[in-house]
């Protein structure tokens, strides 16, 4: 590094200070107090390049396993032009740059991380790396145009390397270049591409850290007794044993209950058995899983609900068919189990300004944990530092966040730093839930095989109004306004006027096939146990009772589980598509003796999925030996996520197909832990084939689309296995 | 006051003796890489070895451990110097949320220190008592294979491969 560079340097410092023109970068996580000199290069709110060349990329979106670390890492390397394992990822707190463009708010889910970001993203490193080039020919004296990038570093013509860090000075007082071109496909280096994920080894060797792993100085950890029913309200309780156990230093109410504060975890779970407590038990403690299933069989009979959609004519499209199906398909109450329980840190930092808070946890929604702990505090939202951790699974588990609001109200009552962790019995029992449901199906078909009529019937509780709950009280302001609020408010608005009809409860009924006359009917008929968004939400249920009752029109129709399904979705081109790959491989298969095989197709987070299943059926044990999965999810970020997560889901769906279910006596769960609510285990799991299809659409979701179709493609293949139809979930031979 | 050896270090707490050893781990010797996820010695998160045997912790109470050698996760290998497993695990992606790998890796460890040359069969064998709740299996079996393929064949390409880098 000469001499004459740095006066360079100092030169455009000088000047540019002069004539106010110094940009300010948004500087998220910098303490603005930091010598000029000294501070990183801030330029927008994603990005921070330092003196040492180090790269840190604030990823907006939350981990909980999908690889949205590795994905939205991608797409900044790609345009920065930096290899993805050498940008340090870090999570930011709450700010509006992080909302998320298609959720509205800074919330992980939907499967939205990469289309969402895709460009965005993309443009704001693009625009970084302009910068950088920009200052290194202010800096060096060269045309611009003679200067390239290459991981991390400004080459020049001769082939001279410099890092980024070289040239962040210069370019804290140049502008930001906007709209900087992006790189066509055809330069990739990294997106579309084969890389192992950047946290594998991190996480392999034990140093990731999860919201569970946060141990700070003096910090207490929590166990609360919760009312046995949802809903219950604490009477009394007496703790004297439970406060002179060892290590116990505070027994204190708090909304949910009570809760045991101890030094170590270990303690509080002793002595919080050792607690009685009373309950004021609500009226779902009155219903068991016979009475529920009571209820919604009578709500079908009786009730006419509320039509959420429809199309054509539907009793015209009905009594012209030459044929008509009816059928009935039950899905349980499933809880997330995501192999991190809920757990949540909080400190308060009392001072003479007032308290402020601090708050660690692995959420999916840093906003709502904020929100939850100013409410609990009294304190102002911005006087909450959220630390958003690594999730130790989610699945939608962690958009709802009591825990959080548990361990502000612990904090506060005890005056200590307390961690509150959930055991796997608090997780299985007091959870939010996937809600049960019944539905039916009445399809006309006509003699050439194309569906006439398709009237289909959801009874059961809906999602959002119970998420909203938890959710709505975080977000009103309570000092500080906060633009993002309008949306929230809004959003909570819509749902609650709506909530009859509520999306969520009815998605993936209607909309994947050509059906001319159809309505979908909603009937709510809930009980009162929490509900909310589990991995693919409505469609994990839906795709279910849809692509059963599609085997079943093929088998009247007399045509294969394919032909039906291409006959019905000639508007639908992409599912299409997938449909005829999965109909060839069926068509040349030769399945082992014993083996049958069968499909299903859905389209869900505007992606689409087509599965093959392989089952066997010896002496009534369900073995599902294989499962081919086609996707088109547009184009491809990262081709081995895309398969990691169609892995996964179909895992996951198994286990709800093979073993998920939750039920109710007196109002409780009854299912505490893995013994009786069993998780897919390797020697369960099946081989996984992915196709992915090549594809030029924009990127879309795969983090819960490869669920929905695997329990009614396991279903199909054991009716072609046994002529057994199983139209309730968990699927059980007779 | 129980003493036993943590990754070769002798150590010593005066935890109550039916403290689950992973509480020990966690809480008092600050190792978090030892998860908790069930307290019922149901899932596995937990799993470290005791004299080099895959055991349970969150229901193994740290005084069965008195005078043994304990191996956590942290033991077994470091980012900079991964064990074979960690590294092939880290090069198949075989992590989704991580939260139940360091687990798995211990498991897997354990089996291929008994059985250097698994079947498939005796690796779902071995590792069914670990779930994994986003579904890695697939790429945990491909995984502990190649690691046993390689070990036995040097000239496997799998061999050579251990030895390349991975950034963090």
């Amino acid at each position: 590094m000469s001499t004459a560079r740095l006066s360079r340097r100092l030169f455009i410092k000088a000047s540019a200070a002069a004539s106010g023109g110094l940009v300010v970068g948004f500087g998220l996580g910098v303490p603005a107090a930091a010598a000029a000199n000294g501070r990183p290069l801030a330029p927008n709110a994603f990005i921070e390049i330092n003196h040492d060349n180090e790269i840190i990329f604030y990823c907006p979106r939350d981990e909980m396993g999908q690889g949205v670390d590795h994905g939205l890492a991608t797409l900044v390397a790609e345009e920065l032009d930096v290899p993805p394992a050498a940008l340090e990822v870090r999570r930011p707190s709450v700010n509006e740059a992080f909302v998320n463009p298609d959720m509205g708010m800074q919330i992980t889910g939907g499967s939205t991380a990469v289309k969402a970001h895709f460009l965005p993203l993309r443009q704001a490193a693009a625009d970084v790396r302009a910068l950088v080039l920009d200052a290194a020919a202010l800096d060096l004296q060269l045309a611009r145009d003679t200067l390239n990038t290459l991981d991390g570093y400004v080459v020049t013509a001769t082939g001279d390397r410099y890092p980024y860090g070289d040239f962040i000075d210069v370019a804290k007082d140049l502008d930001l270049p906007e709209n900087t071109p992006l790189k066509p496909a055809a330069q990739f280096k990294y997106i579309g591409k084969e890389f192992p994920r950047i946290d594998g080894l991190s996480k392999s060797t034990g140093t990731a850290l999860y919201g569970v792993d946060i141990d700070l100085p003096d910090m207490h950890r929590a166990v609360v007794l919760r009312c046995p029913v949802a809903g219950g309200e604490l009477q009394s309780f007496d703790a004297s044993l439970a406060s002179a156990m060892p290590g116990v230093t505070d027994v204190v109410e708090v909304t949910a209950g009570v809760a045991v504060v101890a030094q170590h975890f270990w303690q509080a779970k002793q002595a919080a058995a050792k607690v009685e407590v009373e309950w004021d038990l609500p009226e779902l403690a009155s219903v068991d899983t016979a009475r529920l299933k009571r209820d919604y069989s009578a709500a079908l009979t009786n009730e006419s609900g509320v039509s959420a959609s429809s199309a054509g004519d539907l009793e015209a499209g009905m009594s012209g068919a030459s044929a008509t199906l009816e059928s009935e398909y039950w899905a349980p109450y499933l809880a997330h189990a995501p192999m991190e329980p809920m757990n949540a840190v909080v400190r308060i930092n009392r001072g003479g300004e007032g308290d402020k808070a601090e708050v660690w946890s692995g959420t999916q929604a840093p906003m709502i944990d904020q929100g939850l702990v100013a409410r609990a505090l009294g304190i102002s939202r911005n006087d909450v530092t959220v630390y958003p951790m690594l999730m130790g699974g989610a699945f939608g588990r962690r958009g709802t966040l009591t825990h959080v609001t548990e361990a502000a109200e612990i904090a506060k009552a005890t005056d200590k730093t307390i961690q509150v962790i959930w055991t796997r019995e608090d997780d299985l029992r007091h959870g939010v839930y996937r809600p049960a449901s019944l539905m039916r199906i009445r399809a006309g078909l006509d003699s050439g095989g194309s569906i006439s009529g398709w009237q289909a019937t959801r009874v059961g509780g809906n999602m959002m109004p119970d998420t909203l709950g938890v959710m709505g009280p975080a977000l009103v302001p309570n000092f500080i306004p906060n633009g993002l609020i309008n949306f929230a408010a809004a959003a909570a608005e819509k749902a609650y006027a709506d909530w009859t009809v509520d999306y969520s409860s009815i998605e993936g009924l209607v909309e994947d096939y050509d059906l001319p006359n159809s309505e979908v009917v909603h009937i709510t008929v809930d009980h009162g146990l929490p509900l909310t968004f589990w991995r693919a939400v409505g469609h994990s249920y839906t795709a279910f009772a849809k692509e059963s009752m599609m085997d079943e029109l093929a088998e009247q129709a007399g045509l294969s589980p394919a032909e039906l399904r291409l006959q019905n979705s000639q508007q639908n081109p992409r599912l299409a598509a997938l449909i005829r790959l999965a109909g060839e491989q069926m068509e040349n298969a030769s399945p082992a003796p014993g083996h049958a095989l069968g499909m299903a197709a859905h389209g869900s987070f505007s992606s689409y999925v087509a599965q093959v299943a392989e089952v066997s059926a010896e002496g009534g044990n369900i073995r599902v030996h294989k499962v081919t999965c086609y996707v088109d999810c547009g184009q491809v970020v990262n081709p081995d996520i895309v398969r990691a997560q169609m892995e996964g889901a179909i895992m996951f769906g198994l286990t709800a197909a093979l073993h998920g279910k939750l039920e109710l006596k007196d109002g409780a769960v009854v299912e505490g832990n893995f013994h009786n609510y069993p998780i897919l285990r390797i020697n369960e799991s099946p081989e996984v084939e992915v196709v992915i299809i090549d594809s030029n659409e924009a990127p879309t979701g795969v983090g819960e689309p490869g669920l929905p179709p695997i329990a009614p493609a396991v279903a199909n293949a054991l009716y072609a296995a046994t002529g057994q139809r199983l139209r309730s979930l968990p699927l059980e031979l007779a | 006051m129980i003493k036993f050896f943590l990754n070769g270090t002798p150590v010593e707490t005066e935890l109550s003796p039916d403290t689950p050893l992973l509480w020990v781990v966690r809480d008092g010797f600050k190792l978090k890489g030892s998860k908790f996820g069930c307290g019922a010695g149901l899932c596995g998160a937990c799993t470290m070895h005791l004299d080099g045997q895959a055991v349970r912790t969150c229901v193994l109470p740290v005084s069965a451990v008195a005078g043994k050698e304990i191996t956590t996760i942290e033991g077994l290998g470091k980012p900079g110097e991964p064990h074979p497993l960690q590294r092939e695990w880290a090069k198949l992606s075989v992590p989704q949320c991580g939260y139940c790998q360091s687990g798995q890796v211990m498991s897997a460890a354990a089996l291929l220190e008994q059985n250097p040359n698994p079947s498939p069969e005796e690796v779902e064998a071995a590792m069914a008592g670990n779930i994994c709740r986003c579904g890695c299996y697939p790429r945990i079996k491909q995984a502990i294979l190649n690691v046993a393929g390689a070990e036995n064949d040097a000239t496997d390409p799998v061999a050579a491969d251990l030895a390349y880098e991975v950034t963090v």
